[in-house]
C-alpha cells in the first residue's frame, strides 16, 4: 500500500479566482530526527490504519488461533491424567505445556517461510544472474534481509505473545536467572542459523532439480516431529532419542525451550552449544559449496 | 428430482475424470503430496504410540481405540480435502479478482459449481489409509460384525462429512465481507482442531462448558466423535438423532448463509 504522501506539495487553491494566492513555499521533506520520526510514524499509522480496515479478519483469524493452543491443553491434560506419578521423561504437565508454548517461539526464529522456495525461484527464473554481475553476495544478501525480516516479524508478534504468556503464566515458574536467559538467547539466534543456512541448502537444490517445493513439504513435515515441535524428544524411546539429539533439527525447536526450562546444563549444554554451532558452520559451508557447484552448471534460463 | 440429481452426478463423474487426467498428468507431483500424507499419518501413529507407551487410557479412549478415532478422523477429513478443501481456497481469490462472476453465468447451482470444481485426488488416498487404519484398530478390538452398528457408523460417518463441509461452506461464504481473507487452509485447520480429539477431553470447569457448546450450537465435536463411538465404544440413539438434526440443520443453514453471501457479492464488472 502506497503511504500517505505527506512528503508532496500541497496543492495550490485555483478554485476561487478572488482567493489570495498562496505564495507559501511547497512544503519539503525535513531533515533531522525529528522529520525522521514523524515520517516514519506516518507510515505506521498507515500501516495500522491499514490493517485495521480488515479487523473482522485480524479478530476472527486471531480468536481461531487459540483454539489449537486449547485442545493441546486439553489434551494432554488428559494423557497425564493416567500416567502414573504424573511425569513424562522429567516433564510433569505444567513443563509440557511450558514447553509446547517455548517451541513456538524457538520456531519463530527458525523457521524460514518461502527462503528455499525463493532460492529455487531466482534459479529457475534466472534473476539469480543479478548476483554474479553486483557485487552483492547471494547468501549474505539472504541473510541480512532474513535477519531484519525476523526482528521486525518479532516487534510486531511482541504483544500478541506477550498477553499469550501472560495468560498462560500459570504453566511457568517465572523467569529463569540471569545466565540460562543469557544462553537461552544464544540458542535461540543459533537456532536461527541453523534454521537459515539449512533452509538454503534445500534451495540449492534448485539448481539440479529447479523446482524443490515437493521436497520443501515432505522436508518440513518430517521436521515438525523431529525438531521436537509436536513433543519433546525425550519422550522418544532409545535408540531413536539418542540419534535425533546428535542432528540438526532439535536445535530448531527442542533445544531453546528446555534450555529455557532448565532441563539442559552443565557439560550437557555446553556440548550441545558447541554441537549447534558446528551444525550452523557445517550448513553455511554446505551451502556456499552447493551454491559454488550449482553456478558451474547455471545456465541462467529464464529472465 | 431424480434428473436434476442424476445430472448432477453426471457433472461430478466428468469433473473427477477431467482432474484425475490432469493429475496424473505431472506424476511426481502426485506422488510426492500421497507421500507426504504418507509421513503424516505415520507422524501421528508414532506421535501416539509414544504417548499409549506412557499411559493406557487418553481421555476414556484405549490405544487400539483412539486409533480407531485417529483413523476416522484422517477418512473424514481426506474427503472434505479431496473434494472440496481446495475448491473453496479458490473462492477468496475468485471474489477479489471478479472472476465469481464467470462462475455464477453458468447453468449450474453455484454452490456445487464453487464447491465441487475439482476433485484433489492427491488426497484421495487419505481415505483409504483411514479405512486400513480402523480396520486394523477394529480386528484388533476383536471387533464382531454387526450390521445395524455399520449402518449407524455409516450414517454418522456420512453426517460428520456433511457438517464438516457445511462449516466449510460457512468459513469460505466469510471471503465475500472479509475480503482479505486469510488462507482458507489455514483457518480449515485451525477449525478442525476441535474435530482432532475425542469429546472427553473438554472436562473441567472452564473446557466442560466449551465441549458442550462446540457439541450442541457449533456442533463440530459431532463429526468424528459420534461415528467413532458408536464402531468402538456405544451407540447412543439420543446422540444419533441429534447428530441427524445437525447435519439438517447446518445444511440448510450453510446453504442460506452462502446464498446471502452471494447476494452481497459486488461484481467486477462496471
Amino acid at each position: 500500500m502506497t503511504p500517505p504522501d505527506a512528503l508532496a506539495p500541497a496543492p495550490f487553491a485555483t478554485a476561487d479566482p478572488f482567493a489570495r494566492p498562496n505564495h507559501a513555499p511547497p512544503h519539503s521533506p525535513g531533515r533531522g530526527p525529528v522529520a525522521t520520526v514523524r515520517k516514519y510514524f506516518k507510515i505506521f499509522r498507515a500501516s495500522l490504519v491499514e490493517r485495521m480496515a480488515y479487523r473482522g479478519d485480524f479478530l476472527f483469524g486471531t480468536l481461531l488461533r487459540f483454539l489449537p493452543l486449547i485442545t493441546t491443553i486439553l489434551l494432554w491434560q488428559a494423557i497425564f491424567k493416567g500416567v502414573p506419578g504424573g511425569r513424562m521423561s522429567g516433564f510433569n504437565f505444567r513443563e509440557m505445556i511450558a514447553y509446547l508454548l517455548l517451541t513456538n517461539i524457538s520456531r519463530m526464529f527458525s523457521s524460514m517461510p518461502g527462503l528455499a522456495g525463493g532460492v529455487a525461484k531466482e534459479i529457475r527464473e534466472g534473476t539469480l544472474k543479478r548476483y554474479m554481475i553486483q557485487p552483492v553476495d547471494l547468501i549474505g544478501y539472504l541473510l541480512s534481509y532474513r535477519a531484519a525480516h525476523k526482528v521486525a516479524y518479532i516487534v510486531t508478534s511482541f504483544i500478541p505473545y506477550a498477553i499469550l504468556f501472560t495468560v498462560c503464566r500459570g504453566y511457568f515458574d517465572g523467569f529463569p536467572d540471569a545466565s540460562t536467559l543469557a544462553v537461552y538467547v544464544i540458542s535461540l539466534i543459533l537456532s536461527f542459523l541453523v534454521g537459515f543456512f539449512f533452509e538454503t541448502c534445500v534451495g540449492m537444490v534448485g539448481f539440479w532439480f529447479l523446482e524443490v517445493t515437493s521436497l520443501l513439504y515432505i522436508v518440513m513435515t518430517l521436521n515438525f516431529f523431529v525438531s521436537g515441535h509436536m513433543l519433546p524428544l525425550d519422550l522418544l524411546p532409545h535408540p531413536w532419542v539418542d540419534i535425533l539429539k546428535w542432528l540438526p533439527f532439535q536445535y530448531m525447536a527442542y533445544f531453546p525451550a528446555v534450555v529455557f526450562l532448565g532441563k539442559v546444563q552443565g557439560p550437557d549444554l555446553h556440548f550441545h552449544l558447541a554441537l549447534a554451532t558446528f551444525w550452523a558452520v557445517f550448513f553455511m559451508a554446505l551451502a556456499r559449496g552447493l551454491y559454488r557447484l550449482g553456478l558451474k552448471r547455471y545456465s541462467a534460463y529464464g529472465g | 428430482m431424480t434428473h436434476g440429481l442424476n445430472r448432477y452426478l453426471r457433472l461430478l463423474g466428468h469433473l473427477a475424470r477431467y482432474t484425475l487426467n490432469r493429475e496424473l498428468a505431472f506424476r511426481g507431483n502426485f506422488l510426492v503430496k500421497v507421500s507426504v500424507e504418507v509421513l503424516w499419518l505415520c507422524i501421528l501413529t508414532a506421535f501416539y504410540r509414544v504417548v499409549f507407551g506412557r499411559t493406557t487410557l487418553v481421555a476414556g479412549w484405549n490405544e487400539d481405540q483412539y486409533f480407531f478415532f485417529v483413523g476416522c478422523f484422517f477418512a473424514l477429513n481426506g474427503l472434505i480435502e479431496t473434494f472440496f478443501l481446495e475448491n473453496c481456497s479458490d473462492f477468496a481469490e475468485l471474489v477479489r479478482t471478479g472472476d465469481l462472476d464467470f462462475l455464477l453465468l453458468r447453468p449450474i447451482d453455484e454452490q456445487f459449481l464453487i464447491s465441487c470444481r475439482r476433485i484433489d485426488w492427491g488426497t484421495g488416498p487419505n481415505v483409504i489409509m483411514g479405512a486400513a487404519v480402523m480396520a486394523i484398530s477394529l480386528s484388533r478390538i476383536g471387533w464382531h460384525f454387526d450390521p445395524v452398528l455399520l449402518v449407524a457408523f455409516l450414517v454418522t460417518f456420512v453426517c460428520g462429512v456433511v457438517i464438516a463441509y457445511s462449516f466449510m461452506l460457512m468459513l469460505t461464504a466469510l471471503s465475500v465481507w472479509m475480503v482479505r481473507n486469510q488462507s482458507l487452509m489455514e483457518m480449515w485447520w485451525l477449525f478442525t482442531s476441535l474435530a482432532r480429539y475425542p469429546k472427553e477431553i473438554f472436562t473441567g470447569t472452564w473446557a466442560a462448558p466449551l465441549g458442550r457448546f462446540f457439541t450442541f450450537f457449533v456442533p463440530i465435536l459431532l463429526v468424528v466423535n459420534i461415528p467413532s463411538r458408536i464402531a468402538v465404544k456405544t451407540l447412543e440413539p439420543g446422540m444419533v438423532a441429534f447428530t441427524l438434526f445437525a447435519t439438517v440443520a447446518l445444511f440448510w443453514v450453510s446453504r442460506r448463509f452462502f446464498k446471502r453471501a452471494l447476494r452481497s457479492y459486488r461484481s467486477a464488472s462496471s
